[in-house]
């Protein structure tokens, strides 16, 4: 075993331009693979931070009740069973935010404009107040008033108001009455997202006055977990700690989900119309992957796509493998012929063709491997001063490269197969030479 | 009981549709310790024979006995064993592994078996073998960085490395000049009166012949001459 191994190893160094072509060859696939895999993966990365960033967190949490008047609104009372599941997993949990949202009309003299706006708990979100880039004005009237509103610049500027000045606001209360306010705007924050998903920011008590709910009530539970890699078994968790008995007996599955640009994870509007009623609140527990699952899917197709090709590469270095191993053997003859009086056996002979083969591969595995370390290293330094569009794939501007070890693992077995399938013949042919015919072989 | 015996073997290679006889029915038997030589012209069937001793070829009829064993009927997976148990070999052309030095080429056949030797003990036998054949200067040189005599020096280190029962040599002296031929024959002899291994090696040059205390003469496939010289009479009966 030993011994083959040597031969073949030693082998490969005999001809180097011919190894350095078929290495080369491999080498190229590899890192075409490689980087397709490293790209896409750690596009995946990027457009889950990304949308957890502008969806506020990693596990969402509705509610859905019935009206006395046979209404299905979306809210959250104050539950016992939910703060104490949020406490029994405060280890796993990075940060919680609870709040209300609408979607008003903001309105100043003759502009209008749409905008998706968050009512917060200012008290129980210290660092939301850290975080926000006041452009104008202070955030400092937040906690005396409750009928203030902070808005986007953009947004600001769009309806030509001036912090300090009032807007009026008009939505639909949960059970679909219209209502109009003034707010006053106490400050402007810079549009962090770039994607034009910042929201305006209001007390959720007010808010929570305009859509007809108590004070202590809220829409969505967004959740940061501590490790990302564990958020699908923390949101079952909640799922199942949520579940009332009545919804036992009823599907298991996890819910559809609809992300909808206002970032909102889901649309009550899309429940299935022969849905029974029910007693009291209902949760939905949505996690990030759900959402992430359709461009998993677009990242697996291209992924997929990538392997058909890498394997068409390695089809074609085949042929290229197998022709020269078979020129190896003849140049070789009296070689095999040699060995072979002296007691090698045939699949010893074997062996060290096929050894020969996955040296080769894993060397071309290896330099594309190297390569695409080195082109990911370049290329993920440079800063893209990309369109906002594509700003959705980076991290901070740059093309960031994750390559899952799976892939890697899968890649150069594919390779190492392919080479012993390219070998396997002219291995097999120089083992049932004859020794004879091969030490009287004048090459 | 002879080491290597021969009855009445015959071999017929067929190229295409014409046969050629290479060996007509030839019966000899070689003895332990011998150091043989079979001699005749080109074309006399000299290879051929060595080549069914070696069994590394069969004949087409007839039988082969190496150290008692019959060769014939013998799967490839057991004439290999027998090849690496009882037999060595050295070539007209050397045929070292171009890719091993000097020590590795030795250190080779003794690798290919199942039970072998402990790493201290090969060390120690394959030093006394390059020693023996005086190329301790160049244990760690490869093939191509030796002349001819050198490589074939290395050669009969390599086929004494397995203590093997008999060395085959066929026409070990050809490629090589008159001077360096006639020390390789002297190795050769000297290495089988110092381990007692017997030398079939086959030749067409007489003076080499000289040395052997064993000549077999071959003629289109034939024995014509079988004679043996006694050690203690010094010459050929
Ligand atoms: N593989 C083979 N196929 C066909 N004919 C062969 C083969 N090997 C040898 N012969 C023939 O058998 C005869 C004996 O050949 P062999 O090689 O044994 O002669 P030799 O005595 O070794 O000659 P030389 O001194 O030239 O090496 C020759 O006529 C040769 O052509
Ligand atoms: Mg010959």
């Amino acid at each position: 075993m030993f011994l083959t191994m040597k031969v073949a190893f030693r082998n490969i160094s005999r001809q180097k331009k011919r190894s350095f072509l078929l290495a080369g060859a491999i080498a190229f696939g590899m890192l075409a693979i490689t980087l397709m895999n490293a790209l896409t993966g750690g596009a995946v990365v990027n457009i889950r931070d990304n949308f957890s960033h502008a969806l506020g967190g990693h596990v969402f949490i509705t509610g859905r009740e019935w009206t006395d008047a046979g209404q299905m609104i979306m809210k959250i009372r104050p539950d016992v069973n939910l703060d104490r599941l949020l406490e029994d997993n405060a280890s796993q949990i990075e940060a919680f935010t609870k709040r209300s949202q609408a979607m008003p009309s903001l309105i100043f003299g003759s502009q209008q404009t749409m905008h998706i706006v968050y009512g917060v708990d200012f008290a129980e979100e210290d660092k939301l107040l850290d975080s926000l880039v006041v452009t104008e004005g202070s955030l400092d009237e937040l906690g005396a008033n409750d009928d203030v509103i902070i808005l986007p610049q953009p947004v600001g500027e769009r309806l030509g108001v001036e912090v300090g000045e009032t807007i009026l606001i008009r939505l639909e209360t949960l059970t679909g009455q219209q209502n109009v306010d003034e707010v006053k705007v106490a400050a402007f924050i810079k549009d962090q997202e770039e994607l034009g998903l910042s929201a305006a920011y209001t007390s959720r008590s007010y808010l929570n006055t305009l859509l007809g709910m108590d004070p202590h009530e809220y829409q969505i539970l967004n959740m940061f977990v501590t490790d990302l890699d564990l958020v699908d078994g923390f949101a079952k968790t909640f799922r199942e700690g949520l579940r009332t008995s009545e919804e036992e007996g009823e599907k298991d599955d996890e819910p559809e989900v609809t992300v909808t640009v206002a970032g909102v994870p889901m649309d009550p509007m899309t429940e299935p119309e022969e849905i029974t009623r029910w007693e009291g609140t209902r949760y939905q527990v949505m996690n990030i992957n759900q959402i992430m699952e359709a461009v998993e899917l677009i990242v697996g197709v291209l992924n997929q796509v990538g392997l058909v090709i890498f394997l068409i590469l390695l089809v074609v270095t085949m042929v290229g493998i197998t022709n020269t191993f078979r020129m190896m053997m003849i140049e070789r003859t009296k070689e095999i012929g040699t060995m072979r009086a002296f007691g090698m056996h045939q699949k010893q002979v074997k062996r060290i063709f096929l050894w020969e083969a996955v040296f080769l591969g894993l060397l071309g595995c290896l330099a594309g491997l190297v390569l695409s370390g080195l082109i990911a290293l370049v290329v993920g330094s440079i800063s893209l001063n990309a369109d906002p569009s594509l700003q959705f794939f980076l991290n901070n501007g740059k093309i960031t490269f994750r390559l899952p070890i799976g892939s890697v693992i899968l890649n150069t077995s594919l390779v190492v197969f392919t080479s012993l399938l390219a070998a396997y013949w002219p291995a097999r042919a120089a083992a049932k030479m004859s020794p004879m015919k091969a030490l009287s072989s004048h090459t | 009981m002879a080491i290597v015996e021969l009855e009445n073997v015959k071999k017929v290679y067929t190229l295409g549709k014409a046969e050629v006889h290479a060996v007509r029915g030839v019966s000899f038997s070689i003895e332990k310790g011998d150091f043989a030589s079979i001699v005749g012209p080109s074309g006399s069937g000299k290879s051929t024979i060595l080549n069914l001793i070696g069994c590394i070829d069969q004949p087409t009829e007839g039988v082969v006995s190496i150290n008692g064993t019959r060769t014939e009927g013998l799967k490839d997976k057991a004439l290999t064993t027998l090849r690496h148990e009882t037999l060595g070999f050295i070539f007209q052309s050397f045929n070292l592994i171009p890719v091993l030095n000097v020590y590795e080429n030795i250190e080779f056949p003794l690798l290919l078996g199942k039970n072998r030797p402990g790493k201290k003990g090969i060390k120690e036998w394959i030093e006394f073998l390059v020693e023996a054949v005086g190329l301790a200067d160049h244990m760690h040189h490869k093939s191509n960085e030796l002349s001819g005599g050198q490589r074939q020096r290395v050669a009969i280190a390599r086929a004494l490395a397995t203590k093997p029962e008999i060395v085959l040599a066929d026409e070990p002296t050809a490629n090589l000049d008159s001077k360096t031929g006639q020390s390789i024959i002297e190795l050769m002899k000297k290495m089988n009166s110092e381990l007692n291994t017997t030398f079939i090696f086959s030749t067409h040059d007489r003076t080499i012949m000289e040395i052997a205390d064993h000549v077999i003469e071959l003629l289109d496939g034939l024995i014509v001459e079988d004679s043996k010289r006694s050690v203690e009479a010094g010459s050929i009966s």
